[in-house]
């Protein structure tokens, strides 16, 4: 009976914390096998990208994991370094790889219409 | 007297054979009057509406559309055809197509633009809409069946036979099979399914939390338990297997544990929890009536925004355990969760249900172990008298009275649909109200609710979703005013206006308005379920691939557990739902109007008095389900 009680204890534990930390973990090997910078596109007026400014070592090569993380549409381009996704949907997740071999602050822009505001969906890149 | 009546009935079966001929002739006349031309048509698309936002075309016309989108990226899909084109601010989609389909098609969006994507619907209708007027006919054809029917009965039915074939007190035990007796006996049944689905709420939960306000569309969270749970309890479960849910719903859990002590085996006899007993005036359906009206107030936020699910799981979960804190047993599940009181009510028509076996093995077992508990097991946590029971409403299904009964003498019957309803009063107790106002007021406020989820989910009508998203206050304050005009004045008044009829007609004395009304209001409970899984229909049909997404990428990580994460956007079937939406709903009326004269007369005093009270009620249903088949086809 009490040998019963503690299995169930344990599968309850297994369920909730297990659950929970077993995604976290599971997100961050992966994560870190796939990309080394976040970007989360938002609309100017829910907060526009973050992080604004992204700063990166010169050399390097850049993974930058975007996440849609609102309802419309999206797009992403770095010019600077011939770097684009045309369409990044809602809940969609995208990851642009290049290398950072120029110093200097870098423009980073919306392209798709996402709203009023769309114009002002720009964040900055800067390798240094 | 009985010579009469046998005239009247030839009389209106010539009668109604000419309105089907009228009809039919109609509907030949409607088919032949259109010829083919071309017509180009200009669609602006903005959230979470088309202009216009209804087509009307006639078969064989060849259609051009031209879609513009005002604001983000829409797209426009037609259910049935299986064609699409979207189009982004300033750069205009098109398609041509051919309408060789007849009837009413619902125009979908195809690309995610915003909160209430899933739901921003057109219609497109290619005429004549043949389906709308087969389905009228069925309705009316149902009608006369039914009349004639009833009309030809010269005496009260000695047994109630469902359908006048099985009769309504037939019983199959599952338990004869041993595997069966053993599961339901066993202490790790029903945990292990309980514990199954705390873990897909956890996922949920989490998935809620980190989803905030992205779309709900691609949220785990918003999907599992909008689209797979509800659709699966309102298409499956609860007509099928009643409280099945409540069986293995996770959210009593830990309040069951605080209580109990102990998390699989029986613990203290006496619990944690203050066990307050819950006051015997609320001791019904109402707080549940009232509950889950209030919590559809918040429909527009919690079905389309994963932070909105998280919140509303969050709360119902800390209610479960504060309640469990206070007061006994599962007081949350019988009287306060908002989910259980439709499930409960429901369950009576289902097929299943946990009843004792052999009554005088029962009488004679002192104490009833089933109702205090002993060594084996609880004493019924939903506070039943399983030895005694003989309705659905407030068991559910937690199978501690196997686990109890010392005599074997539980069983998991099959039985056909609705015994319950007919089921007589008999109990000493009588706090569990049988045919009363609260179970009536859900049945009815369960049809008022299924409208205004119709149509601010599967309607063509942007400024309603506006009201419902709480797009201004004020729009938002107007929706309430008009779910609470619908749900407790005009549904509860036109069948009040019918029941009078109903009364007028039967030239009964005796009969009291009430009763009437509370009777007749069961017969609700069929058409409920059978709406509901039309709507149900409404939802999976066209959104179910999401779920390929959403297993695959729980949290929008970027995630491809199973590799279906890629999976677009697949509307299946549309084409025949329609067809399949009015086949469930005529389902619906099919019950209705056979439990509804059983109920007539179980309602009137002799015979003569249930036949005459019967008609305008069958008309009112008949009327009801027009308008039904109207809402989904026509």
């Amino acid at each position: 009976m009490k040998k019963n009680e503690l299995v169930a204890v344990i599968l309850f534990l297994l369920a909730t914390v297990g659950t929970v930390l077993g995604i976290l973990a599971f997100e961050k090997i992966r994560g870190a096998q796939f990309f080394n910078v976040e970007l989360a596109a938002r609309s100017p007026l829910n907060g526009n990208w973050y992080p604004r400014k992204i700063t990166l070592p010169y050399g390097k090569e850049v993974r930058i994991r975007i996440r849609n993380i609102e309802t419309v549409s999206h797009g992403f381009a770095l010019p600077d370094f011939d770097v684009s996704a045309r369409e990044i949907k809602a809940g969609e997740v995208v990851v642009v790889k290049f290398l950072a071999d120029k110093k200097g602050t870098f423009p980073f822009f919306c392209t798709v219409w996402c709203s009023n505001e769309h114009m002002q969906m720009s964040g900055e890149l800067i390798v240094e | 007297m009985t010579g009469d009546r046998g005239g009247g009935s030839g009389f209106s079966k010539k009668l109604s054979i000419t309105a089907i001929l009228f009809i039919v002739y109609s509907l030949w006349f409607v088919a032949n009057s259109a010829s083919a031309e071309e017509r180009l048509i200009e669609v602006k698309a903005k959230k979470f509406v088309y202009t216009p936002n209804i087509i009307k075309v006639h078969k064989g016309d060849t259609v051009k559309i031209r879609l513009i989108s005002e604001d983000v990226h829409h797209g426009f899909y037609i259910d049935g055809y299986g064609i699409k084109t979207s189009a982004h601010p300033g750069q205009e989609g098109s398609l041509k197509f051919t309408a060789d389909k007849t009837g009413r098609f619902s125009i979908r969006c195809s690309v995610t633009c915003g909160a209430l994507h899933p739901y921003m619907i057109g219609h497109l209708y290619v005429t004549p809409n043949n389906l709308w007027l087969w389905g009228l006919l069925s309705v009316i054809g149902l009608g006369c069946i039914s009349f004639i029917a009833a009309s030809r009965k010269k005496q009260q039915d000695e047994k109630l036979k469902l359908f006048g074939i099985i009769p309504l007190e037939w019983r199959f035990p599952l338990t004869k099979f041993k595997p069966v007796r053993a599961l339901l006996k066993s202490r790790w049944f029903p945990l292990l399914p309980i514990i199954f689905n705390l873990f897909v709420f956890v996922i949920i939960l989490m998935a809620g939390f980190v989803g905030g306000l992205s779309s709900g569309n691609y949220n785990f969270g918003v999907m599992i338990v909008w689209i797979l749970w509800w659709v699966l309890l309102m298409m499956f479960m609860v007509p099928l297997i009643g409280r099945f849910w409540c069986m293995m719903c996770p959210f009593p859990l830990i309040g069951d544990w605080i209580q109990r002590g102990k998390l699989l085996t029986v613990g203290r006899a006496k619990s944690w929890g203050m066990g307050k007993r819950w006051p015997n005036k609320w001791r019904n359906l109402w707080p549940l009536v009232i509950l889950f009206w209030v919590s559809t107030w918040f429909s527009g936020f919690f079905t389309v925004k994963p932070f909105a699910t998280f919140l509303l799981l969050g709360t119902i979960i800390l209610l479960a355990i504060i309640v469990a804190l206070f007061y006994e047993k599962r007081t949350f599940c019988l009287f306060v969760c908002p989910v259980s009181g439709f499930q409960g009510l429901y369950s009576n028509f289902s097929l299943f249900g946990v009843r004792s076996r052999d009554q005088e093995v029962c009488k004679k077992h002192a104490p009833k172990t089933c109702f205090v508990g002993n060594e084996k097991g609880y004493g019924c946590p939903w506070m039943e008298q399983p030895y005694d029971m003989n309705r659905n409403t407030y068991c559910g299904l937690c199978f501690e009275c196997f686990k109890t009964c010392p005599h074997d003498n539980m069983d998991l019957v099959i039985r056909p649909f609705g015994q319950d309803l007919f089921a007589e009063r008999k109990r000493t107790d009588d706090i569990f109200n049988r045919r009363s106002t609260d179970e009536a007021y859900k049945a009815l406020t369960m049809v008022g609710i299924f409208l205004s989820f119709f149509v601010a989910f599967q309607g063509p009508f942007g400024h309603f979703k506006d009201m419902v998203t709480a797009k201004t206050f004020g729009g938002y304050i107007h929706y309430l005013l008009e779910s609470f005009a619908i749900d407790f004045l005009i549904i509860p008044g036109s069948m009040f206006l019918f029941v009078y009829l109903s009364k007028l007609a039967s030239k009964s004395k005796e009969v009291k308005l009430k009763d009437i009304f509370v009777n007749f209001s069961y017969c609700f409970i069929p058409v409920g379920i059978a709406i509901w899984a039309a709507f149900s229909l409404g939802i999976i049909l066209p959104n179910g691939s999401y779920l390929l997404h959403i297993i695959s990428d729980p949290f929008a990580w970027g995630w491809n557990l199973f590799g279906t994460a890629k999976f677009p956007w697949t509307p299946v079937f549309t084409g025949v739902m329609p067809y399949l939406q009015v086949i469930v709903t005529l389902i619906g009326l099919v019950f209705a109007l056979d439990f509804g004269y059983k109920f007539s007369q179980q309602t009137y005093k002799n015979v003569d008095e249930a036949k005459r009270g019967w008609i305008p009620i069958l008309i009112y249903f008949v009327l009801v389900h027009i308008f039904f088949i109207k809402l989904f086809v026509g």
